[in-house]
């Protein structure tokens, strides 16, 4: 028997099992998910104790991005617990304003507090934050240099992602292309 | 929120096609972002996000289970078993991307322990289901289906090692990396040990 065929003979004894599931499982494990879910330490319990407080989720996420900065004061902004925190908190902060009727503008200019804060640590941090079309998701409306010479970009519709120098060169080609427009 | 976008994500040292069929639904409608953000929910604390990702993997991992040679019932208390042990291991979730792999690894881990502990009792089989092909004859049908169950007896007379990354890869179709990442082994040593599993069903099945 080829290798081929076995790959393709595992393939349909995949589909062949797949079983039913009992129909209730899974709200048997969801009555077992527990009321409070820990799972940060440091920082983290500083956000959970904001959520439980129940305060504004805007409040909320301007506190998130001073914690940040802090982290990022702590840690020169290079370690990766401080990154995965940012990571997540951008998250958090894009889903809970999705919940509500909160206004970007206080995002923009907590964003804008934080290019002050990249620039001051001597970052080569480009801010387009009053350039370029807020309704317009995927204009960067921020971008710094890493160490290993790609960017970190963070999109207007507050999406992050690390790109090389080239890809930056053709967010911004197209950026300028869709504001000659 | 928007769920319906589609995935963007990459399945990269894929080395077979994956089967859009058995891939379950409500997996495929998550995008990466989707996925980073509902983790980024449970390491907050989120539970209506814990009940998210409920939904979305208990199929699978109860599935995951059976193909290992657990019991309808061992299986379903296992993937309550592994979705607890996930609760409490929250602070360990990366990001969406190590979704796949984190929820896995308990399960496997799970899985594992129950093996340690009932060192004495036999896998078992799991029912087949007849996946016709309308292009088929009769005869066929029966040959393949003969095929396909001397394949699962193989299947399940291989170390549970070998056979972790044969249902890992082939069956609930994780990238190389994510399933070498879900049994805590380098992407070297998963395929080196894949090849293993495969020459061996080969050897038995030729």
């Amino acid at each position: 028997m080829t290798e081929e065929r076995l790959k393709e003979l595992l393939g349909t004894l995949a589909d062949a099992t797949v079983e039913p599931v009992r129909q209730g499982l899974s709200e048997d494990i969801k009555s077992h998910i527990p009321q409070t879910l820990m799972a940060h330490r440091g920082g983290w319990d500083t956000i959970n104790i904001i959520i439980d407080l129940r305060v504004s989720r805007l409040a909320a996420a301007a506190v998130i991005i001073l914690a940040m900065l802090l982290l990022a004061n702590l840690f020169g902004g290079r370690d990766t617990t401080g990154a995965d925190i940012y990571q997540d908190s951008k998250l958090l902060i894009q889903y809970w304003l999705s919940g509500e009727e909160a206004h970007k503008s206080d995002v923009l200019a907590a964003m804008s507090e934080l290019y002050g804060h990249l620039a001051g640590q001597g970052r080569e941090v480009t801010y387009y934050g009053d350039w370029i079309d807020p309704e317009n998701g995927s204009a960067v409306l921020m971008h710094w240099k890493l160490p290993d010479d790609n960017y970190r970009v963070i999109f207007s519709d507050l999406r992050i992602r690390t790109v090389s120098a080239e890809d930056l060169i053709m967010l911004q080609a197209r950026m300028l292309q869709e504001r000659a427009e | 929120m928007e769920k319906n976008v589609q995935s963007t994500e990459q399945m990269d040292s894929l080395a077979h096609p994956v089967n859009e069929k058995t891939m379950p639904e409500s997996i495929q409608g998550y995008s990466q972002q989707q996925r980073d953000l509902l983790v980024a929910r449970l390491r907050a604390g989120e539970h209506k996000a814990a009940a998210e990702l409920v939904d979305l993997y208990y199929e699978q991992i109860y599935l995951f289970l059976r193909r290992l040679g657990h019991s309808r019932q061992v299986g379903e208390d296992l993937t309550q078993e592994s979705f607890l042990r996930a609760w409490n291991h929250i602070g360990q979730l990366r990001d969406g991307r190590a979704l796949n792999s984190w929820l896995y690894r308990i399960a496997g881990n799970a899985s594992r322990l129950y093996w340690r502990r009932h060192a004495g009792s036999s896998p078992a089989s799991i029912e087949g289901i007849d996946v016709a092909d309308d292009s088929e004859t009769g005869a066929d049908r029966v040959g393949r289906n003969e095929e396909l169950e001397r394949l699962k007896k193989t299947v399940g007379r291989l170390s549970m090692k070998l056979r972790q990354v044969i249902v890992l890869h082939y069956m609930q179709h994780l990238t190389i990396a994510e399933a070498a990442e879900a049994v805590g082994i380098r992407e070297g040593t998963f395929k080196s040990r894949l090849n293993r599993a495969l020459k061996i069903l080969r050897k038995h099945l030729t």
